[in-house]
């Protein structure tokens, strides 16, 4: 129960938070008192903490010595818990994360109880999963488990195991007549919730967590998502019970779903639940955690059409930060620090996956950089590309101070200069620069910030502008003057300026915006309008001269209009600019705004 | 001050002079003499169109795109300069694996292996770690290269104090120095670690052998301020210095004499580098500096390249910046147009002095296995990689070429006897006679040849070597390469065959051969080799003449010549024809440009009349069939030929072709100014030759030279027109010239000799004939009259 969180333990935790001088962060639903609005307490900000999954997963040296997977024990996760406590609590981190597998052995057979609920493997949590609990809250940390979706088939028993509180009521009627199976893995029959034993079932799994004292719950292997899709792998009912379930008992435990959710369920996974996978998973299942390419660098892709899904009561969840040991880790210094950014910036939940007992100094200074930690849990926006998600890339949110958050990013394999325009963030002139990670004043720049980054590298700026706003001039794409080439046309869109739009722009196909006029020579920051339902490349040029070809993120769907800022070489007076699909496809182009001055 | 070198004696240094005092066949790496000093140590740098600048270091990976090239024409390293990782890729021209190669594959032709022909490696790999200034956690970081003075540098913050390092190849020092300094009370802490890349362990020094028997070897030390440094095992460890330098030197035990097996036995090439590190590190870097400053600067000095003001908004924009804005603005850019030109001549004078010649990618490579071993390509490359030279004012530059046909050519000569007539050589001569020497495509350091024959190469080789006569008239030059030219044409004397035209006349052609790279193998008459071999009987006869030998042999290749078919023009394609056929036995738009090696680098093709029209339409015609889009060579002699027949406009679009930015490995400039060669898709390599050949195609287009005629400003493209100069500019007939224009129209131009007394100075159509003594000059005015 709730009330088993030491009152203690709970005060000690907010003093210490205090005197750090962290005055900002108030661990959300510790201080919110179990009331109905709990849903939008539980996440208020998005969480931190540790997760069981990175080493379990990993076959990094000496993780798993009793097989794949064994790594999860109730030895490693009090080890965990007490590391947790001892170094990072501090800084905001309090939860730990049981995932996959407590349910199970080594050889991945399952315990469940006499009502077919998922039940400790005593090899495993000899002590069971309440004391596990127990063992965390005694940390003044908050307790997290993990169940699969639908009835998994090995607790079916031919259908004959009674569900908990719910009299009459079997594993047979629970879910459809034909066994169909469903979620990521096909590991279970799909539940069938027009069958009133249904919910009971989801009721039972609820209380049984509920009683052990759990505060979060991640539901895994959800669809549309995981893979999979189609109404075999719908499981929006499964959510939708669970967080009836978890309202009715009353008892605030956060909902995450996993993984890699369906973008066109994304307003369920936001009535529902406080977070959503918006990715596969983050691990390599190799010799470490994790790896660049394997798959830490995809989430720079896959984020942006989410953004603005997030905010208090449901964030996107990119996975484990897994930065915390470079050798166990997998990657560079230089890669941690863009992971650690990337997820700052992007709000998503900061739990790291590491052995707390052996993060090393880098690792330290990356999980408990205070600067950094705030970006993630102000109240501000997360931050999206500004411009496209090229090789370098800037990612900005304004905050409600009116300075700006601002990420450099340097994808490539190979060091470069990112720079970001002061007008790609709405404003011109000068603006003081903070450097987060280093917790350096930078000084005052002047229409632009660059600095020198590593191969797949960062920096993480505050920016306080003390310029005026900028002043765009804006041509629509449908505008008559333009010129379109092969199959490009006009197309209605209901979310685009002037309700239109150019589309078709593929194997050729051309817009040409004409007439687009300049003061000055120079290069201008050039804001894009554009719908692209998956990530799309476009080469642009001005007045017939030499393109450079661009990525847009995804806007999600073809209904949704996005921007990024391109930079674009004008000559003082009329100038062309053209968007060629060359030999791929391209974005649906809205309208481009052309800055009143260049950078 | 400490040194973390230990003291070697004294005598070593001088044992080491006397055993290699031998005035043949020097090492390339062998005991200095005692460098000069040069008295005044001021230069201004650092704000000229002449210091490219950057805001990013190389990473590991892309040093070949990235890296910044120094190098004292021996030693060379590409430096990452990264402000907690600074990385030296570090070779030495003479860093070469295999040998004769001496035995021929099944096919007649040779093998063409790292081990068997060889390839360039690396020598060493030198890294400085300065943990605390991780690039993550330093701020303002800014790169410069000083084309003037002839260095690397770096400047960035950290928490307030700002930090500065400079990275220079000392000729006079002969070795390459590293200097890190600061201001704002910071202070150094770290490791250096030298490393071999051919699995030597780190040391401190090392010296090893490879299974070709050549050794090599490499030492460092390092030395500061207010700290301390000490050897801790393998690695140099600094801490809390003010200052620091760090010198590295290495080489190997390479001597260019076939007779002494291309090697100096008594040469310990590590004992030599630790003396050399040692010697060197008994001065301050700022004397180092200086003192190669002095040097660089006198050998760089001697050429000045004006092409108009750029804007302030490109001043503004960092090199690869300004790169891609050239690109995307389509707006010239002059200042960056006439910095490449430097670009390649600081190239030119950091790689090319007292040793070998540089291959395909110079002293610059990032790993041991170069494409095409970075070997010597005789069909292309290494004669574009010294068009620019005397152009440019470095003729010195040109004697690593020179030397080097001189010192292979008993081996080339040896293997061309015992092999080219081998029945399997589907190239070998009908006649059943062999003279003389040729080559193969490739050639490599041990008198070796590589892949196949190349039969016209050593026309094209000699030919090469005349044109600097033609721009120097230094006689000692001449004396050397008259051996080349002799026995080029005993080779074609005993490979010409005679045939019978449709009309009956009687002609010299070429035995069965390959235009270079395309069309059939067996070819025979053509028109590449009809043109370099018609090109060489011409210059043997001058040199025959000038040097009063053998002219009874001179006069039997004069009357070969007479002899020799010309091509003609396709009456299907109205191409000039590249085989005896009318027909296009080949790629349309291929790189090589092989049967207009008469347009340039020869010139018996020229649009001034006195060439057939039919002939120069032709060649025209072939020249716009090849295309513009090309890559880096290919479009720099495109550029070259469009020069020669004065078409401006395209001359200039092939220059800012290879301007273009090269992205992801496409063809084009990379962020450090290589040029770069898309081998496949995403895969660009560095091929140094368009890095000279596009600064040779800038000069050709401000001026043409050959014996007798000078024309200025053949093809002056608009975007230069406004005002400019070219100062020192080598011209054929033993001239310099120093030439100013303005609003298209020369201003004034000075006609220097350096041995030439008589020319004709051509403009817009009208021609003055001056005279002027060696060493003299003359300054023509008012050519607009």
């Amino acid at each position: 129960m709730y009330s088993l969180t030491p009152v203690r333990a709970l005060r000690a935790m907010v003093v210490l938070a205090l005197t750090a001088g962290f005055a900002t962060y108030l661990p959300a639903a510790e201080a919110a008192t179990p009331t109905a609005d709990t849903a939008t307490a539980v996440a208020a900000k998005p969480y931190m903490g540790w997760s069981s999954w990175s080493m379990q997963s990993s076959k990094y040296p000496g993780l798993n010595p009793d097989g794949d997977y064994s790594y999860l024990t109730e030895a490693n996760v009090t080890k965990q818990t007490d590391a947790l406590a001892s170094k990072l609590k501090k800084y905001g981190y309090d939860h730990i994360n049981i995932d996959a597998g407590w349910w199970r052995d080594n050889s991945w057979t399952p315990e469940y109880d006499q009502y077919g609920r998922q039940a400790a493997d005593p090899k495993r949590f000899p002590s069971g999963m309440k004391a596990v609990a127990d063992r965390i809250h005694s940390k003044g940390l908050k307790a997290g488990i993990y169940l699969p979706a639908g009835l998994e088939k090995e607790a079916y028993n031919s259908g004959k195991t009674p569900i908990w509180n719910a009299e009459g009521c079997t594993t047979a009627d629970v879910v459809h007549s034909d066994l169909r199976t469903t979620n990521g893995w096909d590991s279970s029959y799909k539940l069938d919730f027009s069958r009133p034993c249904t919910q009971k079932y989801i009721d039972s799994q609820a209380q049984l967590i509920a009683d052990w004292g759990y505060d979060y719950l991640k539901l895994d292997g959800v669809g549309p998502g995981s893979g999979k899709s189609g109404d075999q792998y719908d499981n929006v009912a499964d959510v939708a019970a669970w967080n009836k379930a978890i309202t009715a008992i009353g008892r605030p435990i956060h909902l995450e779903l996993s993984w890699s959710l369906d973008y066109g369920h994304a307003a369920d996974w936001k009535k529902y639940s406080n977070g959503w996978r918006i990715d596969t998973d983050v691990e390599c299942y190799c010799n470490t955690l994790v790896t660049w390419e394997n798959s830490v660098d995809d989430r720079w892709d896959d984020t942006p059409a989410w953004t603005s899904l997030a905010g208090p009561g449901g964030w996107n969840d990119l996975d484990s930060l897994d930065v915390g040991n470079g050798a166990m880790d997998g990657l560079t210094k230089a890669e941690r620090q863009s992971y650690a950014t990337l997820w700052a910036v992007a709000k998503s939940p900061l739990f790291t996956g590491d052995d707390l007992t052996k993060l090393d100094d880098y690792g330290v200074s990356l999980l408990t950089n205070r600067e950094v930690i705030a970006v993630d849990q102000s109240d501000a926006p997360p931050a999206r590309p500004v411009t496209p998600s090229d090789a370098q890339q800037v990612w900005a949110a304004k905050n409600p101070n009116g300075t700006y958050t601002v990420a450099l990013f340097n994808l490539s394999d190979a060091p470069a200069a990112v720079s970001a325009n002061w007008t790609t963030l709405g404003f011109t002139g000068k603006a003081a620069v903070r450097d987060l990670w280093n917790h350096e004043d930078l000084g005052t720049y002047t229409n632009k910030v660059t600095q020198a980054l590593p191969a797949h590298g960062s920096r993480l700026f505050t920016v306080t502008p003390r310029g005026s706003a900028v002043t765009l001039t804006g041509y629509e794409a449908e505008a008559a003057t333009n010129t379109l080439s092969g199959n490009a046309n006009i197309a209605d869109c209901s979310a685009c300026s002037g309700g239109k739009k150019v589309g078709n722009l593929y194997v050729g196909g051309k817009l040409t915006v004409n007439n687009v006029v300049a003061a000055k020579a120079g290069t201008y920051q050039v804001k894009i309008a554009y719908v692209s339902g998956d990530s799309r490349s476009v080469s642009v040029s001005s007045n017939g001269n030499g393109a450079t070809s661009h990525k847009f993120p995804s806007t999600g769907d073809w209904g949704t209009v996005g921007t990024v800022s391109v930079p674009v070489t004008l000559k003082a007076g009329a100038n062309t600019i053209t968007f060629d699909s060359g030999s791929g496809y391209a974005p649906d182009i809205d309208r481009i705004d052309v800055p009143n001055s260049s950078s | 001050m400490s040194s973390a070198l230990p003291d070697l004696p004294r005598r070593n240094l001088l044992a080491l002079a006397a055993a290699t005092g031998a005035l043949a066949g020097l090492p390339a790496f062998t005991a200095s003499a005692a460098p000069q000093r040069p008295a005044n140590t001021s230069y201004d740098s650092g704000t000229s169109p002449n210091t490219l600048w950057w805001q990013a270091p190389a990473g590991d990976t892309s040093m070949i795109e990235q890296g910044l090239p120094v190098g004292n024409g021996r030693l060379g390293a590409l430096a990452s300069n990264d402000p907690g990782h600074e990385v030296l890729l570090i070779t030495d021209a003479t860093i070469w694996t295999g040998g004769l190669n001496g035995t021929l594959d099944s096919d007649g032709q040779f093998p063409y292996g790292r081990a068997d022909f060889g390839s360039l490696t690396l020598l060493a790999r030198l890294t400085v770690d300065i943990p605390d200034h991780d690039l993550g956690a330093v701020n303002g970081y800014r790169r410069t290269l000083d084309l003037d003075r002839g260095v690397v540098g770096a400047s960035y913050v950290r928490s307030g104090v700002t930090y500065k390092r400079e990275v220079f190849s000392s000729s006079p020092d002969d070795a390459i120095v590293l200097h890190f300094s600061q201001s704002g009370g910071g202070r150094y802490t770290g490791s250096v670690t030298l490393e071999g890349t051919h699995g030597e362990a780190a040391a401190l020094s090392f010296g090893a052998q490879f299974a070709n028997g050549l050794k090599y070897g490499a030492a460092v030390t390092a030395y500061g301020s207010g700290g301390q440094v000490t050897v801790n095992g393998a690695h140099i460890e600094f801490s809390g210095c003010k200052d620091l330098t760090v010198v590295v030197s290495g080489g190997s035990n390479y001597a260019p004499d076939a007779a002494r097996g291309f090697r100096d036995p008594k040469l310990d090439p590590q004992k030599l580098a630790r003396t050399k590190v040692r010697a060197a590190a008994q001065h301050s870097a700022a004397t180092l500096l200086s003192t190669h400053v002095a040097d660089f600067r006198a050998a760089f000095g001697t050429f000045a390249l004006s092409l108009g003001t750029s804007s302030d908004d490109q001043r503004a924009l960092d090199t690869w910046e300004r790169i891609q804005a050239r690109h995307t603005s389509g707006d010239p850019d002059p200042e960056l147009e006439a910095a490449y030109v430097q670009f390649g001549r600081y190239l030119m004078v950091s790689g090319s002095r007292g040793s070998l010649p540089m291959g395909l990618q110079g002293l610059w490579l990032d790993g041991n296995d170069p494409d095409w071993m970075g070997d010597y390509h005789t069909d292309i490359n290494i004669q574009m990689n010294y068009w620019m030279a005397d152009r440019a004012g470095l003729s010195s530059s040109f004697d690593a070429f020179t030397d080097y046909c001189v010192d292979q050519l008993s081996s080339w000569t040896d293997l061309t006897h015992r092999l080219f007539q081998d029945s399997r050589n589907r190239f070998r001569n009908t006649s059943g006679k062999v003279a003389g020497w040729t080559v193969a495509f490739s050639t490599n350091p041990y008198g070796g040849l590589g892949w196949w024959w190349h039969p016209a190469g050593n026309a094209w080789l000699s030919n090469s070597l005349w044109e600097h006569y033609e721009f120097t008239h230094s006689r000692t030059h001449l004396e050397k390469i008259y051996p080349l030219l002799k026995g080029a044409c005993e080779f074609w004397q005993a490979r010409l065959i005679t045939t019978t035209l449709d009309n009956g006349k009687e002609v010299l052609v070429a035995d069965h051969d390959w235009s270079p790279e395309q069309g059939p193998q067996d070819g025979r008459g053509n028109t590449y080799a009809q043109e370099v071999v018609w090109t060489l009987f011409g210059n043997y006869a001058a040199a025959s003449a000038e040097l009063k030998r053998d002219s009874g042999f001179a006069n039997t290749i004069s009357g070969l010549r007479r002899r020799l078919y010309l091509p003609e023009v396709s009456p299907t394609s109205g191409w000039l024809e590249e085989w005896m056929s009318p027909d296009n036995l080949g790629e349309t738009t291929h790189r090589h440009l092989s049967p207009l090696i008469n347009l340039f680098p020869g010139d018996r093709i020229r649009p001034d009349g006195s060439t057939p029209k039919d002939i120069v339409d032709g060649a025209t015609a072939l020249l716009t069939a090849r295309g513009m889009n090309s890559f880096g060579w290919a479009n720099a002699w495109r550029s070259l030929c469009w020069a020669r027949l004065k078409n401006a406009d395209n001359a200039y679009q092939l220059v800012v072709n290879n301007l273009r930015p090269s992205e992801n490995g496409s063809n084009g400039t990379a962020f450090n100014l290589f040029d770069i060669y898309e081998v496949e898709q995403g895969r660009g390599i560095f091929q140094i030759e368009a890095n000279f050949g596009t600064p040779a195609a800038v000069t050709e287009m401000l001026l043409y030279s050959r014996p007798g005629f000078l024309e200025l400003l053949p093809a002056l493209p608009d975007a230069w027109a406004e005002s400019g100069s070219i100062t020192g500019a080598g011209a054929r007939g033993g001239f310099v010239v120093d030439l100013r224009w303005k609003n298209g129209k020369p201003t004034e131009a000075k006609i220097r000799s350096v041995g030439g007394r008589t020319t004709t100075v051509a403009y817009g159509g009208r021609t003055r004939t001056v005279t002027v003594k060696p060493g003299g000059s003359v300054t023509l005015k008012d050519f607009a009259r």
